[in-house]
């Protein structure tokens, strides 16, 4: 059971960043007093409501801002705006945590809810999808070729990829996806330039998923181009390094076929190493996911992030956002560790 | 290691000469851009439209012409400040100024646009007008102004459009319809409604009617406008008259779809995209090499602490809560800079403690130690220097990544407008559809220069690795 105790080191870490990302946010709101303004126009717009529909009974103007003020005070009060910020930390936080922020300024969900709470998690699948297929298309591609790429270090091939790693690692992903849009599908008319699915979208099953196929073509291929090429490396450098270590020379020298030194004394150990590279590429996917919603148009959070900031901002939507990527990072990390812990049962963080 | 094989590695590779020879030539070609641009380019240029509007809009490059077979029309712009001469009619002194432009194309320009700056004059407000001759001699009046006069309580002598400078769209005046259709009715007997005047008005000016006479076909050859002023006073007087003739191509890079000149803000991106990695990279990576080397030479508590707090700020998903901070607390370059420096650092603290480890355990080290050297100066004057090879490859290494943030919170929208970056121009050609109708010369050249900058850094980057990181050596001998 020893091997449980890094991961549950690990999910410490990640619940540390969640809070700490979490702390970020409510602080960043309350300091730049964000959200005294944010609750003040709440207020304002149901004094607006209650003075129509008092103005109705209450003749008196005096006697009609006597109560408004009387009213407005109570809600300042239920609201929290007549004590400093950090006294509604705590409530806060736990809005933030149940997602709990409101209702949205313009933006609406599919069928028309504007509680924020809808309009996100609606999207979540939509992201995921598309991160997860680029995600796992990296890593076969990468694995494969990495591995093939290590048995024939020196040849045009392997410079080849070294040069490739290096020139995507400087190509902004979103860039290539506006690059594939401009040629593919405005030159060429190939492919469509954004969305999800046609207009109108397919009912039966099968054409509705080709639909969905060929409009998450371009994003994904943008998404796997750029990293791709440094994954390929990471591997191929990696398992250079074990190959050139005793135990593998002295396997060789036993007899052992080359086939089986390679699956077993090479990859054994390379393995953990390559999915760490892998973890450590989840981040760059996760940014990369949210640009490439942006230019392909993927009714995604990250689209939603564009639509959010585009025209009247809708800030709880971006509150929401920021919370909602922080946590899918959190727990893919975690599952992705699951993962580590079972490719390597010896698995030591010891520095 | 020491600096110097560090620069051997640079000076023997073939990548690293690249590299270097890339990065000192965007270095000479930033300094003349801070040299020559205003500081305010930003707002008071790139983000005002006023300062493009007699450029033509959404045109290529002007050396797309040579390329196509497609006839353009060259854009053309002339001032002139001083008169060919004066004829004094009565009481009024007739001043005029004489341009000429050659229509080589056979095609219409896309504008005609008139500006008038600093006039004075003492009594009575001067009238101007425009004529336009035609390679075939015949001539049309398209301008008749009165500038405005004095106001009540006003005293002489007078200015005006000394700031704010006169400018008259002529192809799309509404007094130029009823001039063209005198011009019509005269010269080819047509009765054509305002209507039509109105959509081909450029045509009427710059074509002779074809066969059928129901439209108009490109007129080659040379024009001269003549723009005249009638004053009373002899002191009366205009500063400048430009005349611009929109072409549908312009300059080496081509406009937006506001007619900003593309290539100037293309130049300027360049010193800040190099300010900007740079600037994060330097930072970013004293904080890591400062907090990894007290990590692994103080040991303990503080070791826990740095260790920690590194592994939580490196697993904190950046863009977001970039996107997040620049929102609540405004797009400036100076955050956003902040930020990516905030957020950079772990990686190295871990890496830059685990070699310090390995250093500490050192027999100098040890030596030192017993000789009763502080713990300051160990670090300072024993460990630094060790360390300074990988922290200089580090910031070759982190340079690139800041400057594609950059660009990406700039491509959502997030980009300071006082500040034009690479990131800003390919949000503008997205944002308003550029992408959609092809304008390639939008799209294009900032990205490749976003490119082009963070691979000069790669290059360098390759080229010191084996230097710095002897575990890489043999791989890459092979």
């Amino acid at each position: 059971m020893r091997q449980w105790v890094p991961l549950g080191l690990r999910a410490l870490t990640m619940i540390g960043v969640f809070f700490v990302v979490l702390l970020m946010l409510v602080l960043t709101l309350g300091l730049t007093g964000f959200s005294d303004r944010i609750l003040s126009s709440v207020v304002g717009e149901q004094i607006r409501v209650e003075r129509t529909a008092l103005a109705e009974t209450i003749r008196d103007p005096d006697e009609l801002e006597r109560v408004l003020n009387e009213r407005r005070a109570a809600l300042e009060a239920f609201y929290g705006l007549d004590t400093p910020w950090y006294y509604r930390l705590p409530g806060a936080v736990f809005r933030v945590l149940r997602l709990d922020l409101g209702e949205a300024r313009s933006l609406r969900s599919f069928d028309g809810s504007s509680r924020i709470i809808d309009i996100v998690l609606e999207r979540l699948p939509n992201t995921m999808l598309l991160m997860t297929t680029s995600l796992v298309i990296v890593a076969v591609l990468g694995l494969a070729l990495g591995l093939f790429v290590a048995t024939r270090p020196g040849t045009w091939l392997d410079r080849a990829v070294s040069g490739f790693a290096a020139v995507t690692y400087a190509i902004p992903t979103w860039w290539i996806g506006i690059l594939l849009i401009l040629v593919l599908s405005v030159q060429w008319r190939l492919l469509p330039s954004g969305g999800m699915y046609s207009t109108p979208p397919p009912t039966e099953p099968w054409p509705r998923f080709w639909d969905l196929a060929r409009h998450a073509l371009l994003p994904v291929l943008s998404m796997v181009l750029v990293s791709v090429g440094p994954y390929v490396y990471a591997v191929r450098t990696i398992t250079l390094n074990i190959a050139q270590e005793d135990f593998v020379a002295m396997a060789r020298a036993k007899g052992l076929p080359e086939r089986r030194v390679r699956n077993v004394h090479i990859l054994r150990v390379a393995a953990p190493p390559i999915v760490t590279g892998l973890i450590f590429g989840l981040a760059g996917s996760l940014s990369g996911s949210i640009l490439i919603e942006t230019v392909f148009n993927w009714q995604g959070m990250g689209r939603l992030y564009y639509d959010a900031l585009a025209g009247t901002p809708d800030e709880g939507v971006i509150v929401a956002l920021t919370f909602m990527f922080t946590l899918m990072y959190v727990g893919i990390r975690l599952l992705l560790e699951v993962v580590y812990i079972f490719l390597d049962p010896r698995v030591s963080y010891a520095g | 290691m020491r600096l110097s094989q560090v620069g051997r590695a640079l000076r023997s590779s073939a990548l690293g000469l690249a590299g270097l020879s890339l990065l000192s030539g965007q270095i000479i070609l930033s300094l003349f851009v801070v040299a020559t641009f205003p500081p305010d380019f930003g707002l008071r240029f790139w983000s005002n439209p006023v300062q493009w509007v007699d450029n033509p809009k959404a045109s290529p490059p002007a050396w797309t012409r040579r390329l196509r077979s497609a006839p353009q029309v060259r854009h053309w712009s002339e001032t002139r400040r001083d008169p060919v001469g004066h004829e004094i009619r009565g009481r009024t002194i007739l001043t005029d100024y004489l341009m000429t432009y050659d229509l080589e194309a056979d095609a219409w320009p896309s504008f005609l646009a008139l500006t008038v700056t600093d006039v004075q004059f003492a009594e009575r407000a001067p009238l101007l007008g425009l004529t336009l001759i035609r390679p075939d001699e015949t001539r049309i009046s398209l301008l008749r102004h009165a500038v405005q006069g004095p106001r009540e309580e006003e005293e002489g002598p007078f200015a005006r459009h000394v700031e704010d400078p006169l400018r008259i769209q002529i192809s799309a005046d509404a007094s130029v319809v009823s001039f063209l259709q005198e011009f019509l009715a005269e010269e080819y007997q047509l009765a054509w409604n305002e209507a039509d005047i109105k959509s081909q008005a450029l045509a009427i000016m710059f074509g002779v009617p074809d066969e059928t006479g129901a439209a108009f076909k490109p007129l080659r050859g040379r024009y001269a406008f003549l723009f005249q002023t009638a004053t009373r006073n002899e002191t009366d007087a205009v500063g400048s008259v430009q005349l611009v003739v929109g072409g549908d191509a312009y300059g080496f890079m081509g406009t937006d779809s506001i007619g900003r000149d593309l290539s100037q803000g293309l130049l300027y991106g360049l010193p800040v995209a190099l300010l900007i990695g740079l600037t994060v990279s330097v930072l970013s990576t004293a904080i890591g090499t400062a907090l990894g080397i007290a990590s692994g030479y103080l040991g303990g508590t503080t070791d826990i602490v740095i260790q920690r707090l590194s592994d939580i700020v490196a697993n904190i998903p950046v863009l977001p809560l970039l996107i997040f901070l620049l929102f609540i607390i405004g797009p400036n370059l100076g955050v956003i800079m902040g930020i990516l420096i905030a957020f950079s650092w772990p990686g190295l603290a871990i890496q830059v403690r685990v070699m310090v480890l390995h250093m500490r355990s050192s027999q100098l080290i040890e030596a030192i130690q017993s000789l009763g050297s502080s713990r300051a100066r160990v670090m300072f004057r024993h460990i630094l220097p060790q360390i300074m090879p990988y922290f200089l490859a580090q910031i070759i290494f982190t340079a690139p990544s800041a400057i594609l943030a950059e660009a990406g919170l700039s491509f959502l929208g997030l980009g300071d407008p006082a500040i034009p970056t690479w990131g800003q121009i390919l949000e503008a050609g997205f944002r308003t559809g550029g992408v959609y109708v092809g304008y390639w010369w939008w799209i294009i050249p900032p990205g490749l220069l976003i490119v082009l900058v963070a691979l000069t850094f790669m290059l360098i980057s390759l080229a010191i690795e084996p230097a710095v990181n002897p575990r890489l050596q043999p791989a890459q001998r092979r």
